[in-house]
């Protein structure tokens, strides 16, 4: 029996060597995450010629640095929970929630480090309430964060009464320098942000055992709970993760514009769920990669601002967002059943 | 691979249930049940749906708690109460659609919830690899790379994963509920292979299965269950399938 699996090896080596070239480039298109590469190389591509190069201008470069993070940080979570095979299409309002405790905080002149930890905490809070009803209830995630979405958006609407409040800054410029700064005067720290959370959601979820227990979970949630993986606590810490990470860029988000507003995180629910699908996560859960994630998280925010400088009117944005979404899931399905036909 | 223990030398057997009762309800699903299974042996499990197999095997693995009897565990009385009481003392289930998941590798599947982590938690990718390969080839099955998908293999290949998990883990019994049963002939062939290997490697295992033909040239005894109640309970040398099969359809009979 033994040596017919080293023959195979051997004669199938040589036959690859040939050709490395070749074998690199049908390597990267086994990965799901490959298309997406393509689809964001393409869209930069698009937008540097159709906006006359204003798309790559220094000034335009730094604004998408600084805003597409907010909601591309928001969109890493989501994307690891739907992994794990659960949805939050409450992202925007616990996002909002988390600014208006933040921005009240603010307003009882709190420490603002302190007021950031507990909005954190708050962030935490809601994510675990999310969790422990989808968990707990056994009501589809999808359901539960619907209720959500509408009770954290309505409750902020009732406690602001719908208005703006004013946040100043400058109380505290290191908590600016911090989450708004510039590094060596031009890097936007936002990005920097997003690279550090990638950074760490990836790793956890590529080498660390409990990412291996959010894929398992998502994949085959009885095959994960015969093993004694416990799954709720795996999916209860995902939709925590993403309570968190909110309850960040709410913080952010009102230091970068000195105002509450009761319109924050509007509409991020689908378009982060779509940042994750584009970046070739399944809504079923158990597929999908941290640097897929990222990718769709960057796409969408070069969609928007592309779009916007390139003159073409912010209505157009949904049709694109439409058909980048469509193309890049069929084009990775596509690739998956070569891959999977052709072992 | 498994110690035999010193007290394994008179105790015979290495699970002993007696007299196992279990209600759902107004339903008597098992009516005082003796079970056996010895050292080194691959009992076929066989009856017809609704029997009480299931049932029998649930609550040696845990997953449900017996109204009545009590179950030895190489000579000790055990209280199985959770699927971990039952992995702890070394009994470990294969279920046909539970074991595995597809979209992860041979490897990540086989260390799933028992990871080899260095510091901090983090997976020790090598370790992981090199025993899953030792595993795959101590029950004969030679795969080309641990990172392959679960998804890209075949059926039989499948069970061999989920197989060759258990045996890793130095499981002392296996129980294998229905482990041929979405497979073709040649893939039930080569499952069959893995469940002898098991026994070589001085495992003992329960083969649960209603297919008399997949069961009989690789058990060693049969236990037929009917309606909740054990009527056989016979050594291969001293049936066939022929009787077996009679005795599976046939309503117990009280005398």
């Amino acid at each position: 029996m033994r040596p017919s699996p080293n023959q195979k090896g051997q004669k199938v080596k040589p036959d690859l060597r040939k050709d490395s070239k070749l074998r690199f480039v049908k390597n990267f298109f086994t990965y799901r995450s490959s298309s997406i590469f393509l689809v964001f190389i393409g869209l930069i591509l698009f937008f540097t010629f159709f906006s006359q190069h204003r798309f790559t201008r220094h000034a335009n470069i730094e604004v998408l640095l600084a805003l597409g993070p907010e909601f591309s940080i928001v969109a890493l979570g989501v994307g690891m929970l739907m992994i794990s095979g659960e949805f939050d299409l409450s992202v925007g309002s616990i996002l909002v929630f988390c600014s208006f405790i933040f921005i009240r905080l603010f307003e009882i002149k709190m420490n603002l480090f302190l007021a950031g930890g507990i909005t954190l905490g708050a962030g935490a809070l809601l994510g675990f309430l999310n969790g422990l009803i989808t968990t707990k209830a056994h009501i589809p995630s999808f359901i539960t964060t619907l209720g959500t979405m509408m009770l954290w958006r309505g409750m902020t609407l009732i406690l602001s009464q719908g208005f703006t409040r004013p946040f100043n800054p400058e109380v505290v410029p290191l908590l600016s320098s911090i989450l708004t700064g510039k590094i060596g005067g031009i890097l936007p720290v936002q990005v920097v942000w997003f690279g550090v959370f990638g950074l760490i959601l990836g790793v956890v979820l590529h080498f660390h055992k409990f990412g291996n227990w959010v894929y398992a979970t998502g994949d085959n949630k009885e095959a994960a709970r015969a093993m004694g993986i416990n799954t709720d606590r795996v999916k209860t810490i995902c939709f925590m993760i993403v309570g968190i990470l909110c309850a960040f860029v709410a913080v952010m988000q009102i230091v970068r514009v000195s105002t509450f507003s009761s319109r924050a995180g509007d509409g991020w629910e689908l378009k982060a769920i779509a940042a994750s699908v584009v970046g070739g996560t399944s809504l079923m859960g158990g597929i999908g990669s941290m640097v897929g994630i990222f990718l769709g998280a960057l796409t969408i925010s070069v969609i928007e601002n592309g779009l916007v400088v390139s003159r073409i009117p912010y209505f157009w944005t949904y049709i694109v967002f439409g058909l980048v979404i469509i193309s890049s899931v069929v084009s990775s399905l596509y690739l998956e059943r070569r891959k999977l036909r052709g072992g | 691979m498994t110690s035999s223990p010193a007290g394994g030398k008179e105790e015979k057997s290495l699970v002993k249930m007696a007299g196992v009762h279990k209600w759902f309800g107004k339903v008597h699903a098992l009516k005082g049940v003796d079970f056996e299974v010895r050292h080194s042996e691959i009992v076929g499990l066989v009856g017809d749906n609704g029997a009480g197999k299931s049932t029998l095997i649930k609550v040696l693995s845990g997953y449900h708690l017996a109204d009545k009897g009590e179950i030895n565990f190489e000579g000790k009385r055990v209280n199985i109460t959770s699927s971990l009481d039952a992995r702890k003392l070394g009994i470990e289930t294969v279920y046909q659609e539970q074991a595995l998941a597809p979209n992860m590798s041979i490897s990540r599947n086989i260390f799933m919830g028992r990871e080899l982590v260095r510091s901090l938690g983090f997976m020790d990718k090598k370790a992981m690899d090199g025993g899953s390969m030792e595993a795959l080839k101590s029950i004969g099955l030679h795969l080309r790379s641990p990172d392959a998908l679960i998804a890209m293999l075949s059926g039989g290949e499948r069970q061999g994963v989920a197989i060759a998990r258990v045996l890793h883990f130095k499981a002392k019994l296996v129980i294998l509920d229905e482990p041929t049963i979405a497979l073709s002939v040649k893939e039930a062939q080569q499952v069959l292979e893995f469940i002898k290997q098991l026994r070589k490697e001085g495992i003992s295992v329960v083969f649960i299965t209603h297919n008399l033909y997949h069961v009989f040239p690789s058990a060693d005894r049969f236990v037929v269950l009917t309606r909740g109640e054990k009527i056989a309970d016979v050594e291969k040398k001293g049936t066939s399938i022929d009787e077996l099969a009679e005795l599976i359809v046939k309503p117990p009979s009280h005398n």
